[in-house]
């Protein structure tokens, strides 16, 4: 008989444990410091050698049966792309993309993304102003029909001694950011004050092609950023790393599991350092559901959670901190009425509260708006050999607003890039581009010879301008459908936005030159097909930005500038503090929200030591 | 040979003794000169057990499809994969591979989000589910999405379902049992389903039959042979695929980093996952 347990409380209270989590775990747990810290996540603890070394290399069991990410019986979201239509539930995991998947564990997602990193630039963080101080307000609502961009609470040199110490927490790889002068002036690029800590991987001949091609072109190309250490690392709070093998055996066979460690994640970079400490409790296999307030105060008293007999675990303490990833961090707090919901109104003017609000997506968006060659004398091992981030050159040059967007349709840009392993095992290759009536008979087979041994190079790539928030693209909860224990699912309501369509047109053509450069024959684009009603909008719900945002308006943003609840409607709730990508608070604009997301929580950890120190509980000035 | 093996394993009723073929020996713990009897007794359990094993090959018969869906399904993967001067679906034994994962978690939907209400995508609104009305009706959803499998049925039922509306479809679009028809025809009914020309299959859509039976095909080739499917690794030899040898499986003394920067491919033979495990677990 399940029965209902209270824990000793606890300083901190950390709901689930992935990147952002680890970083509040090991800083609060810091020798010389005395927080109780309870970090509590749903899934395992996966150990690289014992769970990934020998077991990982199995398409079936891991890249498609995902056995290392969230059950979807346990837990599901559903999808609608107005607010007038059903929303569908995610019913299972397929191929060739593994729509919507969750992590599961300490660790969380980044237990099976690719290591891609980078950094956003100063643009990035004050886009609205910056976009109606150079180009006009009627210019963006021109450009993004019911905007709800908002700028963020800090600049980009605010957030830079957040994002150095995140880079050496997690051992990076990069060589600066293709900034000719990487000066504090320089606004095109993310100035770094220090460069990554670790030196990026071996580039592959399409990497070299990539970056001769664009410097020809006037462009400045860079080593891609990436989370797989390149050498034997110890990070600053003395965590071991592992170097990449490069063995290939990444990607989509293997669901990007790593049997080294030697790609970044919380489960061995700072979770392994407030292991240390005797002051830190680490849950698993237990199922956040509710948080408890208290109406007088105003604030959390208690997090609870179904250990796996079902039995109830109250942890009450005195600041929490929500490290849950994308909808789940939302739903938590809808389900316990913290924070003031996002209520929608086809009047954007007439929308109200946050928690849900502000959703983009940091996917490909449209078919048709990629452009392809083929490299006629590159060939290779690619996808034997490799590792799932680097070996790839990068361009910022088309991004941000490093060009005039005077007389085009959209703001932002893109980074492009080439020379990546190309990732995935003989099923995601196979598939890739999905499974269709032209997958049978000896035609296809013969497509399929020697599949893995290319002679020649395929250079792919779908550019687009980051999404933009829009007041109607939201999460809320589904009122069918609920998780194993009976609480509703996540309902995410979205369709792409111009600004994505109109960006990928226009970027499209620029890379179509580079491809050219590059030597590439046969360089074609596809046929784009416009936003509205499409078929195609299933690839973005596992890369979900914003909708629970950081900002400079209550009204607007549920955290503040130091990552704080600090919503005055409904629930006046200050103690506790979020991160995530969900966090971020202008849309997609570089290719990992994670690295964007990172610096949070150095300064949520900063914010809930000051809030600690509070004499009267309240929001940090 | 593979076939051959499977109608006798199918003539023998054998799917009981399969699973005891599985046991590599019987092993007592005997204490001293314990009951010399009972050691000869099992002596000749084990050369029992051994000569069995010679005669049923334990990678092939069946443990979910009944005997009409073995000879229906047997074409389709063929038609998807045929064999030409290299190894098809056949040679692979796809049919095994799909056989033990209807039996599995896959057919049981074990990873799956199953409670209803179970509203079909792409429906025109308005629609009423439950108590609330939605004007704009259900998303349109790519066939293979996440989202798009709507159906109060598992996997295993799924199939059972699709396999009899395609066996009805032959008949009274092609005049005969799938396995009669010709080679072309067989392929241009396949199409049919992708292209949902059948107007009546099951009260499912043909297309998501379509697109289970393609992907299933091609999983079958390609997955590691530890499922059944992709036997002596053919569909691995055939797209150059390296399994787990990283290089040097074989002492072929090649570099992982080397690999990635070469501009020109160098084939390694494939190496399974059952062999890394032997491997690294120093048994040979």
């Amino acid at each position: 008989m399940p029965t209902t347990i209270t824990e000793p409380a606890a300083d901190v209270v950390i709901l689930g444990v992935g990147y952002m989590s680890g970083v509040i775990a090991a800083e609060l747990t810091l020798p010389g410091l005395t927080y109780k810290v309870v970090a509590i996540t749903k899934g395992p603890y996966w150990d690289y050698v014992n769970d990934f070394s020998t077991t990982k290399y199995d398409e079936w069991g891991v890249g498609l049966g995902r056995k290392y990410d969230s059950p979807l019986p346990l837990q599901s979201a559903t999808i609608r792309n107005t607010p007038q239509q059903f929303a569908l539930p995610v019913r299972r995991y397929t191929m060739p993309i593994q729509y919507h998947a969750l992590g599961h564990g300490v660790g969380g997602a980044a237990q099976h993304y690719g290591g891609t990193m980078g950094r956003q630039g100063p643009w990035g963080y004050t886009q609205k102003s910056s976009t109606v101080t150079r180009y006009g307000q009627s210019f963006l609502d021109s450009v993004n029909p019911h905007s709800d961009l908002e700028d963020w609470p800090l600049t980009y040199a605010q957030y830079e001694p957040y994002y150095v110490e995140w880079e050496k927490a997690h051992g990076l790889c990069g060589d600066y950011n293709g900034s000719a002068t990487n000066q504090p002036s320089d606004t095109g690029y993310p100035w770094m004050s220090q460069n990554y800590p670790l030196p990026p991987s071996p580039l592959t001949p399409v990497g070299q092609l990539f970056q001769t091609a664009t410097q020809a072109l006037g462009y400045h190309p860079f080593p891609h950023v990436s989370a797989l250490a390149s050498q034997p690392y110890i990070n600053q709070y003395g965590v071991p790393v592992n170097p990449c093998v490069f063995d290939g055996y990444c990607g989509g066979p293997c669901d990007y599991a790593c049997e080294t460690g030697a790609k970044a994640n919380a489960a061995y970079r700072t979770i392994p350092a407030a292991m240390k400490s005797s002051n830190f409790t680490l849950v698993l296999n237990s199922f956040i559901f509710r948080l408890d307030t208290d109406p007088a105060s105003g604030l959390v008293t208690a997090a609870r959670y179904y250990d796996p007999q079902g039995n109830v675990h109250i942890q009450p303490g005195k600041v929490f901190f929500n490290g849950m990833w994308g909808y789940n961090m939302i739903r938590i707090m809808l389900l316990s009425g913290v924070g003031a919901p996002y209520i929608w109104n086809s009047v954007p003017a007439s929308v109200s509260g946050a928690v849900g609000r502000g959703l983009t997506n940091g996917y490909l968006p449209y078919k048709g708006t990629n452009v392809s060659g083929t490299l006629p004398s590159n060939g290779g091992n690619a996808y034997p050999a490799g590792n799932g981030s680097g070996g790839s050159v990068d361009i910022y040059d088309l991004m941000d607003d490093n060009f005039d967007h005077t007389n085009l349709n959209f703001i932002g840009g893109t980074e492009v890039g080439a020379g990546g392993y190309p990732g995935g095992g003989p099923g995601n290759i196979t598939f890739a581009g999905s499974v269709s009536s032209a997958s049978m008979g000896g035609t296809f087979k013969a497509t399929q010879k020697d599949k893995y041994l290319p002679t020649k190079t395929t250079l792919s790539s779908t550019p687009f301008a980051h999404d933009l928030p829009t007041t109607d693209n939201y999460i809320d909860l589904d009122p069918h459908y609920t998780d194993i224990y009976g609480d509703p699912l996540a309902r995410l309501t979205y369709d792409w936005t111009p600004n994505t369509y109109n960006g990928a047109i226009y970027l499209v053509n620029k890379v179509k030159d580079i491809f050219t450069k590059m030597g590439a024959q046969n360089v074609t684009i596809g046929s784009p097909v416009p936003p509205g009603g499409s078929t195609h909008n299933d690839w973005w719900g596992h890369h979900l930005r914003g909708g629970c945002r950081i900002g400079q308006d209550p009204n607007t943003s549920v955290w503040n500038k130091w990552n704080q609840c600090w919503s005055p409607v409904l629930n006046p709730v200050f103690n506790i503090f979020g991160a995530g990508e969900i966090t971020n608070t202008s849309g997609d604009n570089v290719p990992s929200g994670t690295h964007v997301a990172g610096p949070q929580s150095y300064r949520a950890a900063e914010g809930i030591k000051q809030y600690l120190a509070l004499a009267t509980p309240g929001i940090l000035p | 040979m593979v076939d051959q093996t499977r109608r006798e394993f199918l003539k023998l009723g054998l799917a009981a003794a399969a699973s005891a073929v599985t046991a590599s020996a019987i092993e007592i713990p005997l204490f001293g000169n314990q009951n010399s009897s009972m050691q000869t007794q099992l002596n000749n359990a084990n050369t029992q057990l051994a000569n069995l094993k010679t005669r049923v090959n334990t990678v092939v018969g069946f443990v979910s499809l009944s005997i009409t869906e073995q000879s229906l399904l047997e074409k389709i993967v063929e038609t998807i994969i045929p064999t030409d001067t290299d190894p098809g679906a056949k040679e692979a034994g796809v049919i095994y591979f799909i056989d033990r994962a209807l039996a599995g978690d896959y057919g049981q939907s074990a990873n799956m989000f199953m409670d209803g209400p179970f509203v079909p995508p792409a429906q025109t609104g308005p629609i009423t589910v439950g108590t609330q009305t939605y004007s704009a009706g259900s998303p349109k959803v790519r066939v293979g999405a996440g989202t798009n499998y709507q159906y109060p049925l598992n996997l295993r039922e799924f199939w059972r379902v699709g396999l009899i509306a395609l066996q009805a479809y032959a008949n009274s679009a092609y005049g005969g049992n799938f396995e009669t028809l010709s080679s072309a025809n067989q392929l241009l009914l396949l199409q049919d389903l992708w292209g949902n020309k059948p107007t009546s299959f099951g009260k499912i859509l043909p297309s998501d039959f379509a697109y289970e039976f393609t992907f299933m095909t091609w999983a079958g080739f390609l997955m590691d042979p530890i499922y059944g499917g992709n036997q002596n690794m053919v569909g691995w030899t055939y797209t150059g695929f390296n399994g787990v040898n990283f290089g040097n499986f074989y002492g072929e003394g090649k570099d992982q980093k080397t690999l990635m920067v070469a501009t020109t491919p160098t084939r390694l033979k494939p190496a399974s996952l059952a062999q890394y495990q032997q491997q690294a677990s120093g048994s040979s």
